[in-house]
């Protein structure tokens, strides 16, 4: 059961080649084209992308383990992050938290079938706190209302 | 060249060379600084922060790892401001340290211990169930036990394995003060120098699973020896202790630097070798499974050498003062030497490093001494004669078929170290003792003369004190030297240099 | 107030398309500029007074020269790097964004006339993995770039190629530092490297590069446009130009801002943040992003928004991003939030960051369960003056000084948890 990237990412990969001037540059490429295929990245896949790029695969396991973003096991569909820094936290980031943990009963690292419920750093839109990201979505100038509506979306 | 400068060092003058790093330059005349992650065999990292120096001009203190040295720099290694840093980096690294000093194999050559006893001497500032838990006791292959919550990560073990051996098994992973030394999940150390990180790592964190628990480092005593796995000739400590009612024991080799001829580090194997030094010793002399006097076997042995024409036949692992008194022995009495050491060849074991596929420690040894080697004229030796007698060639026994039928009925006396099946059985025994257990030199297969000490303190008589009780040929290293050894080599004993000798 | 420097198409429907950004005048600087000279941009950029929009506020010029003098000295014939820093991960901070957005091409249009001045014909924007979106905005603005000739092997038909490629990072503020985005675009671990001991550029795969902010970058066309003095005609003498300030928190109008430097807080805050929202009064204000040392109200009032004076109050302008807190902020939980964020994000590598970062964390965290001890605050202060100026980057220093802020100017809070755990712990 061995990892290859499918038709799209190979393409991906091979534009990508002579855009840098070392095969090593094209790690974190790699490893979100791997993330994007497989929903993680599993230690097949790392075996893959360390055999493609001529890296160690300790050193792409050290890589891959460094950044927040990537995922070593499988989660559910929706990845709730719900900014926890400063200016979210002074806007009411925990009445958020409080209406996800009503309506779908997950508390902060939980998951269920459906969602993963995590707390993240400063995502870079204090303007519109509080807020929070579906995978890779950004949901901006939450209430609880809106907070609960939108569980309610997904849900369905 | 560098052009050398002077400095000043905790208000000492000092003749250093220009633009070299500081460190360094700072620990070889002997100014203990602390440090972590810079290791002499692989360079500096500037991670740790230990080993911060005041320089005069400088608003901060400087790692010394990241400073060059500039005409009449002043630096202060050990005043208050600078042993206040010290002190208070060195409780960082501290900080989630478990307190494992009782069950720590490290106890006793552990940085950490050494750094807090010099400048540290704090109370604990933080209670240690708030420490970060990490796995503790991981066996990430060839002998090698990783402890994630000793580690200070100075990345030298990774360092290690990326830009020594290029295994690159290591490495450390995830962030901030979760961060880690570990394999590939599923994957283990392959390198046959793996062992070399145990003594790399600064702390407890990786400790051999061999040694485990068999030894507190600071009832040992350090011998410096030469691994005799092949003719590398690797330097080595030898550490052994010798507990209450038990013979003298070896518990562990470690690498002894030698720039010319193994650098910082050994092979595992070779390392693993003193469990073969340990092994089963002969105790007493036997003349047909019958337990004899040395006086007996002596005169056993004079009888022989009188009225029969046994063929010498000597191991390429015995010390050239063995060898040259066996030669004395030979010419006496008029006996062929032969050497033959196929057996000793394994060329699976080769490699472009510290592995030679001669796995005896002086087979250069023999051939300068010009002694037969050859299978042609061992047969022809085996052929005219008798009786052998052998002098601790191990790979000689049962080697070859034809050999074997040669031998099947002839008599057989052995000196021996360590026993073999059926040694008792045959006809003469001469218990003798081994490398660790007197000094030698021996010649490694660059041609690199080295000189080795007596490690253990048994009871056991060298091969030299027998035969010099038989026939008086010199008994100790240097009176073979003086009486022809030197000449042969163009040497004095006393002038061989600790590093050796190119010949 | 408000300048519309780098702001300008901001509000401009479909100001990201190529179409709507030519009406505009994108790209026009590119067909003067590079019938002349490269070096002439690095002069006017060093004589505007340009300084780094990242949170550092180096002067540009001088960063320029790094890297075009390391290529000549270095003799090499292939050409350096540029690369630009989108990491933007600073807690309060959410000004490259609105570019990205809002602007791309004005960014690409930068990125081209940098790469002419110093030499470089391979460029990577390195945007922080959460940036999605604003991944996409770029390459669809680079993809048009390219269809329309404007990138590729002749930039608008002049024999000069410039290949622009977007790097996306995966969740780590500390490769925001420059050396440390550099490492994690050769795919390694983000560590900051060991800083050089005489002036030096900074080093990808062993070329000179140039790493230089998002805005940094976007107010290159108008320079080039409209020349050094246009833009010296705003702001201070020391700190020139403009910046995109931002406000959150409790403020009324959160957002981002482009104003000239030197303008007074108090009156960006009243007239353009309108004021604390539900009408409570101000208690402080984090100035630049959490990195820079917090201010009372009493000193919001009389600070202005350059660097020179921000650096006088004991804090920085860093960022520009401001937030604000009322009356009712617990100093304490602010400061555990913005610890927590730093022993989360800290990499690791040195051991006075490692350590400290998570001690401190940990000590702010007993003091709100009113677990702490009698000492805390002076071991705070003890704790922060090791991982100050001892280490490979600025990350813990930066931690060092926002504890040194808060104990400073809010003690009074904190002695007062002192006291619930102490008197906690005698029942």
């Amino acid at each position: 059961m061995s990892f290859v990237f499918n038709e799209t990412h190979e393409k991906q990969f091979q534009g990508l080649l002579p855009r840098y001037p070392h095969l090593k540059a094209l790690v974190l490429p790699c490893l979100w084209m791997v993330q994007y295929q497989e929903g993680y990245i599993s230690a097949e896949a790392m075996a893959y992308i360390a055999q493609k790029l001529d890296v160690p695969q300790a050193h792409l396991y050290g890589v891959a383990t460094f950044y927040t973003m990537f995922n070593l096991e499988a989660i559910p569909q929706y990845h709730i992050q719900v900014c926890k820094t400063l200016s979210c936290e002074l806007c009411g980031q925990a009445d958020i938290i409080k209406s996800i943990e009503e309506e779908t009963g997950l508390r902060v690292n939980e998951s269920n079938a459906l969602f993963k419920l995590t707390e993240v750093e400063c995502l870079g839109a204090c303007g519109g706190a509080p807020m929070l990201a579906v995978n890779e979505d950004y949901h901006e100038n939450l209430t609880p209302e809106k907070t609960r509506s939108l569980i309610q979306r997904l849900s369905q | 060249m560098s052009e050398m400068v002077n400095i000043m060092v905790d208000g000492q003058k000092l003749k250093v060379p220009e633009g070299e790093l500081l460190l360094p330059v700072l620990l070889k005349n002997g100014i203990s600084v602390p440090h972590f992650c810079y290791h002499d065999a692989l360079g500096p990292d500037g991670n740790c922060r230990m080993c911060m120096v005041e320089i005069e001009g400088q608003k901060r203190p400087q790692v010394s790892c990241d400073t060059f040295i500039k005409k009449d720099m002043v630096v202060n290694t050990k005043n208050e401001n600078i042993n206040d840093v010290k002190r208070k980096i060195l409780e960082l690294e501290l900080l989630s340290h478990p307190v494992d000093c009782p069950i720590c194999d490290q106890a006793g050559e552990c940085s950490l211990q050494d750094y807090y006893m010099e400048f540290g001497l704090n109370e604990a500032r933080r209670p240690k169930e708030e420490k970060k838990l990490k796995n503790k006791k991981l066996d990430i292959g060839r002998n090698i036990i990783l402890d994630q919550e000793r580690c200070v990560l100075c990345a030298r073990c990774t360092r290690f394995t990326q830009e020594i051996t290029h295994t690159n098994e290591l490495a450390i992973i995830g962030r901030g003060n979760d961060a880690r030394v570990s394999t590939m999940p599923g994957q283990q150390m392959h390198t046959p120098y793996a062992m070399n990180i145990i003594d790399l790592c600064p702390v407890g964190a990786l400790t051999s699973k061999d040694f485990r628990f068999k030894q507190r480092v600071w009832f040992m005593h350090s011998s410096k020896s030469i691994c005799h796995g092949c003719a590398k000739g690797c330097n080595i400590y030898l550490d052994h202790n010798q507990e209450k009612y038990k013979s003298d024991t070896i518990f562990r080799f470690r690498p002894r630097l030698n720039h010319q001829v193994n650098g910082h580090f050994i092979c595992d194997e070779g390392r693993l070798t003193y469990n073969q030094e340990n092994a089963e010793r002969v105790n007493e002399f036997y003349h047909h499974n019958r337990i004899i006097t040395e006086e007996n076997a002596l005169s056993y042995l004079l009888r022989w050498l009188n009225d029969l024409k046994p063929l010498l036949i000597v191991s390429p692992s015995l010390s050239l003062e063995e060898l040259y008194v066996i030669q004395i022995l030979a010419k006496r009495f008029e006996l062929d030497i032969n050497a033959y050491s196929e057996g000793y060849i394994d060329l699976d074991f080769e490699d472009d490093w510290l592995r030679s596929k001669d796995r005896s420690a002086n087979l250069e040894g023999v051939k300068k001494l010009g002694i037969k080697m050859s299978k042609d004229e061992l047969i022809a030796s085996l052929k005219e004669t008798t009786c052998i007698i052998n002098f601790n060639h191990k790979s000689f026994i049962g080697a070859d078929l034809d050999i074997q039928a040669l031998l099947a009925h002839k008599q057989e006396a052995h000196f021996l170290s360590h026993l073999f099946e059926n040694y008792k059985h045959k006809e003469l025994i001469l218990p003798i003792s081994s490398y660790s257990e007197h000094e030698g030199s021996l010649i490694n297969e660059e041609g690199i003369l080295q000189r080795y000490e007596a490690g253990l303190h048994n009871d056991k008589k060298s091969l030299l004190e027998l035969l010099h009780a038989a026939i008086s040929t010199p008994d100790t290293a240097s009176q073979v030297w003086e009486e022809g050894l030197s000449e042969v080599l163009g040497i004095e004993y006393e002038e061989i240099p600790p590093e050796g000798k190119q010949l | 107030m408000i300048t519309k420097i780098v702001s300008k198409n901001f509000e401009t429907e479909n100001s990201h398309t190529l179409e709507v950004a030519k009406q505009n005048g994108a790209y026009r600087s590119i067909d003067e500029a590079f019938t002349k000279p490269s070096y002439l941009i690095e002069t006017e950029i060093s004589n505007s007074g340009l300084r780094g929009k990242g949170g550092g506020g180096a002067p540009a010029g001088a960063k320029w020269c790094l890297a075009t003098r390391a290529r000549e000295m270095d003799n090499i014939t292939t050409s350096s790097y540029l690369v630009v820093n989108a990491d933007e991960s600073e807690p309060g901070t959410f000004k490259d964004r609105q570019i990205l957005e809002f602007d791309p091409h004005l960014l690409l249009e930068g990125m081209i006339l940098t790469c002419y001045a110093i030499g470089a014909n391979e460029a990577y924007i390195y945007i922080r993995g959460e940036y999605k979106f604003f991944a996409e905005r770029l390459n669809e603005a680079i993809a048009e770039a390219y269809a329309d000739g404007i990138l590729g092997n002749k930039v608008k038909g002049f024999d000069y190629r410039v290949d622009i490629t977007v790097h996306r990072g995966a969740g780590a503020y500390i490769c925001g530092e420059k050396s440390a985005l550099l490492e994690s675009l050769e795919g390694n671990r983000g560590h900051p490297r060991l800083k050089p001991h005489k002036p030096s550029p900074e080093y990808y795969f062993g070329k000179p590069t140039l790493v230089n902010n998002v805005e940094t970058i976007a107010t290159v066309p108008f320079i080039v446009n409209n020349g050094a003095a246009a833009y010296r005609a705003y702001g201070t003498e020391k700190s020139p130009g403009t910046l995109l300030f931002g406000m959150s928190g409790h403020i009324n109008n959160p957002g981002i801002y482009e104003m000239a430097f030197g303008e007074s807080m108090q009156d960006f805050i009243d007239k353009i943040g309108g004021g604390i929202k539900n009408g409570k009064k101000l208690k402080a204000v984090i100035p630049g992003g959490a990195s820079t040392p917090v201010l009372s109200a009493q000193e919001v009032k009389e600070a202005r928004l350059d660097y020179e004076s921000m650096k006088a109050t004991g804090s920085a302008l860093g960022t520009g991003g401001m937030i604000i807190m009322d009356e009712d902020t617990c100093m304490v939980s602010a400061l555990k939030n913005l610890l927590s964020f730093y022993h989360h994000e800290s990499c690791g590598q040195c051991t006075p960051c490692r350590e400290g970062t998570a001690w401190v964390d940990g000590i702010i965290a007993n003091m709100l369960n009113q677990k702490a001890k009698k000492d805390d605050i002076d071991l705070l202060s003890d704790i922060s003056k090791t991982m100050n100026g001892k280490t490979i980057c600025v990350f813990a220093p930066a931690v060092a000084m926002v504890i040194d802020g808060f104990i400073l100017r809010f003690r009074s809070e904190f002695e007062a948890y002192i006291e619930k755990s102490l008197g906690e712990a005698h029942v």
